[in-house]
Formats: structure tokens, C-alpha cells, sequence
């Protein structure tokens, strides 16, 4: 959320910045409702972070069309109505092509609108950069949140019922674990998690000094809301 | 904004401005929802019917009609309960299903979808929504051994209540709120159908 820098990044850099220097969950640990609640398996993981990519790709693409049209003052409810309208059309889709899914993810979904991350982008990047920009963001920033849901639904799957994707990893008599599954397990991983992160971040060195926790003013004021 | 409250008193071009956005982005937001609820509305509803239609083969016995399209209800009104009518190749009544829902979950209802034979007696129960915890509650679903014991159970062959209240059915080990919930609302169930026994097969056999 380097707002300032933003204008000279090059398209490559926005991917990578939202993906990882930036990622929503690794570095900024915003969106967390979502992270620890559906997390239980990776296949959930995955349908949760492409619904968010969805969304995120819609609300940047609209607020960053509308960015010289709406007055400042109002910005945050036109952002709002733009992503609670994103939201409720990936429900209806979901609802009608993906019944299952629907089912099983539910009350998430309607929650992605309190997502402040995706605020978040519309306030701190598409309501600022040109619309080719912006869709890059979302995809970046969008991927790395489907990443992080993966990665944690993954560990929590592997670990609680011994299978990956519904495929037994750990043998066919691994006994449930199921601390992974409730939550306390979720912020266990999480935890090792962050920490391998951290451990790949230092390694790459100077970079990591990037990835500042998520206290600009506009995620800060984001978070306050959400 | 401030600078050009001070000017004037009434209405400025700033506000103007505002109202304007805010009402064009409202405006194409409702007909981008309008235009998707056109769009998902059919599918929706055949992706719950054929969620119902599975539940509905899993509770019923074997049966030549469609149970789905062959509902009878205690009252004229169309928001009683449905109950579905499963008949065999002549027509006669060979089972009832409808939904129950227990209230008193570990987390919210619990939707219960029941096959009653005509004495009396559970062909089958199906778990259809619920909310309880992944690994310890949701054994409802996930534990076949478990739902299969109310396989030809009625009020009178078995004791209504968990084994921790001095009842016949499993609890879950660190789960006794969920099984309970859902052992209560079948008993309920069958305890309608019971009093409502007479009601149900004739309204079914008028049809």
C-alpha cells in the first residue's frame, strides 16, 4: 500500500507487490474472518480466494473507471455499493452454478463485503491508477489472498484429516487430528505459517523491508470499519 | 467543500456533484443486481430442487412416482409444511417426507429431512443444512453409522433421548448438543405425524 510509489511501478512489479511483498494475509494480515473460518480443507480455500479475485477484479475495474467522477466526500459509500453489488452477483452465480460450493462456504460470501482488503485496494490503489493497472492489482493481490487460503486450508487439511483436495497424502488410516480443523487449529498454522514466511522474506533480503505491516492511513482507516 | 459551505447557504455545486455520483452509482449497481437475478434465478431454483430431489431419494423408499412434484399439506396455505408423497406403481401411499428443524443446534438450526412409512416407523433421515462444528458435531453427516440408526425406528421400539440423557442413540465424543438437538426434533416429528397420522393419509389418498 505504498501509495505514493505506485504510479512508477512497472506491471510487474504490481503483480509481484500484491502477490507477495503486499500480500493481503502475509504481510498486512487483513482479511483474517474469512481466512480462519473457511479454511478447513484446501478445495474450500480455493473456491473462497476465487470468489474474492471476482470481486476484487470488479471493484477495481468499476472504482477505477469512476475514480474522476466521484467527489472525495463520497467516495467510501460509492466504493461500498460497487463491491456489496460485485458481492451479491458472485453469491447469485455461485447460488445457481455452484450450488454445493454455495452451501458449504454460505455465510462468507455476503461477508466479503466487510473484506477490508478489498476496500482497501479501491481506496488505496484503483481510485488513484488507470484501469490496465488496476485489474493488475486486483489479479495480484487477488491471487496472493487465493494463495494464502490455499496454502492454510492445505496445512489444515493435510494435518486434520490426512488428504489434500479430498485425496488421502498421509495414508488411508491416518486418525483425524482434529485440532487442525477447529480453531484453534487455524491460527496455529497460521502462525507457522507467518513464520515461514517471514524466514523466506529475510532470505531474500532487503526487499522484506517493503512489506510493512498494514498501518498507511488508508488501510489503517479501512480496518477501523471493518 | 468547506470553502464553498461558507459561501453560500443553499445548494452548491458540490453537493449537486455528490448527490449525482451517489445516485448513478446506486442506479447501475440495482440494474447490474437486477439483471444477474434474471439471469440466476431458473438456475438457483433448479439447483435446489435437485439438492431436494437427492435428499428426498435417500429418505424415501423405492417409489414409481416423483415425490418432488407430489405434495400434500395439512392446511390450504402454501407456506405449510410440505409433505412429500412417495406411491408405488398403483398409486397407493408408500411413504411421507418433510423437513424438520431442530433449533437448539451447537451453532443455529439444523434441518432434518425425515421418511415416515405409513405405521408409523423412519424409513430414513437426512441432515440437509446445518452449521455445527467440522469434526465434532458434523459426525451427523459424515458418520453413515450413525444416521442409519434411526433406520425403522417409531416412538415406541426405541428410547427418544442420547445415551448421556438415558436414551438408545450415540453421542459424539465432545459432541452432545448436536445429536441431541437432532434426536429431539425427529422424535417431534414423529410425534406429529402421529397425531396428524389420520389427516396426512387421507389428504394423500384424495389427491
Amino acid at each position: 500500500m505504498a501509495d505514493m510509489s505506485v504510479s512508477q511501478m512497472s506491471k510487474g512489479e504490481i503483480l509481484a507487490d500484491g502477490f507477495w511483498h503486499n500480500n493481503t494475509i502475509f504481510a498486512q494480515l487483513l482479511g483474517m474472518c474469512p481466512l480462519l473460518g473457511v479454511t478447513t480443507s484446501a478445495v474450500n480455500g480455493f473456491w473462497m480466494g476465487a470468489a474474492t479475485v471476482l470481486v476484487l477484479l470488479g471493484s477495481n475495474i468499476v472504482v477505477s473507471m469512476i475514480r474522476g467522477f466521484v467527489p472525495r466526500d463520497v467516495r467510501i459509500p460509492a466504493y461500498i455499493t460497487v463491491i456489496a453489488a460485485f458481492v451479491t452477483v458472485v453469491g447469485l452465480a455461485m447460488n445457481a452454478w455452484m450450488h454445493d460450493m454455495y452451501l458449504i462456504l454460505g455465510l462468507f460470501i455476503p461477508l466479503i463485503v466487510v473484506n477490508c482488503a478489498i476496500l482497501g485496494r479501491a481506496e488505496a490503489f484503483a481510485s488513484k491508477n488507470g484501469l490496465v493497472d488496476s485489474v493488475l492489482d486486483a489479479l495480484g493481490v487477488g491471487l496472493g489472498f487465493t494463495f494464502a487460503l490455499m496454502l492454510l486450508g492445505s496445512v489444515r487439511e493435510i494435518f486434520g484429516y490426512g488428504t489434500w483436495f479430498g485425496y488421502p497424502v498421509l495414508g488411508e488410516n491416518y486418525p483425524d487430528f482434529l485440532m487442525f480443523i477447529l480453531p484453534p487449529g487455524a491460527f496455529i498454522a497460521l502462525g507457522f505459517i507467518l513464520a515461514g514466511v517471514n524466514i523466506i522474506n529475510r532470505r531474500m533480503g532487503s526487499r522484506a523491508a517493503n512489506a510493512e505491516p498494514a498501518c498507511t492511513p488508508a488501510a489503517h482507516v479501512v480496518s477501523e470499519k471493518a | 467543500m468547506s470553502a464553498s459551505e461558507k459561501k453560500t447557504g443553499g445548494i452548491n455545486r458540490d453537493m449537486v456533484m455528490m448527490v449525482v455520483a451517489l445516485t448513478l452509482v446506486t442506479a447501475i449497481s440495482a440494474a447490474l443486481l437486477g439483471l444477474t437475478d434474471v439471469v440466476t434465478r431458473e438456475p438457483i431454483l433448479e439447483a435446489q430442487r435437485a439438492a431436494l430431489q437427492r435428499n428426498l431419494e435417500q429418505v424415501l423408499p423405492k417409489h414409481a412416482n416423483v415425490p418432488m412434484d407430489d405434495v400434500i399439506r395439512l392446511s390450504d396455505d402454501d407456506a405449510a409444511t410440505p409433505f412429500y408423497v412417495a406411491r408405488d406403481a398403483d398409486g397407493a401411499l408408500l411413504a411421507l417426507a418433510w423437513e424438520v428443524v431442530a433449533p437448539d443446534g451447537y451453532s443455529g438450526s439444523i434441518r432434518i429431512l425425515m421418511g415416515v412409512l405409513p405405521d408409523g416407523a423412519l424409513h430414513a433421515v437426512r441432515i440437509t443444512d446445518h452449521r455445527e462444528t467440522p469434526g465434532l458435531g458434523d459426525g451427523i453427516v459424515q458418520n453413515r453409522k450413525w444416521i442409519d440408526f434411526f433406520i425403522g425406528k417409531s416412538l415406541g421400539n426405541v428410547s427418544w433421548a442420547v445415551k448421556k440423557d438415558g436414551g438408545d442413540f450415540d453421542q459424539f465424543t465432545g459432541a452432545t448438543i448436536t445429536p441431541r438437538a437432532v434426536v429431539k426434533a425427529v422424535h417431534r416429528g414423529l410425534e406429529f405425524f402421529a397425531a396428524q397420522r389420520d389427516a396426512l393419509l387421507a389428504r394423500a389418498a384424495g389427491k
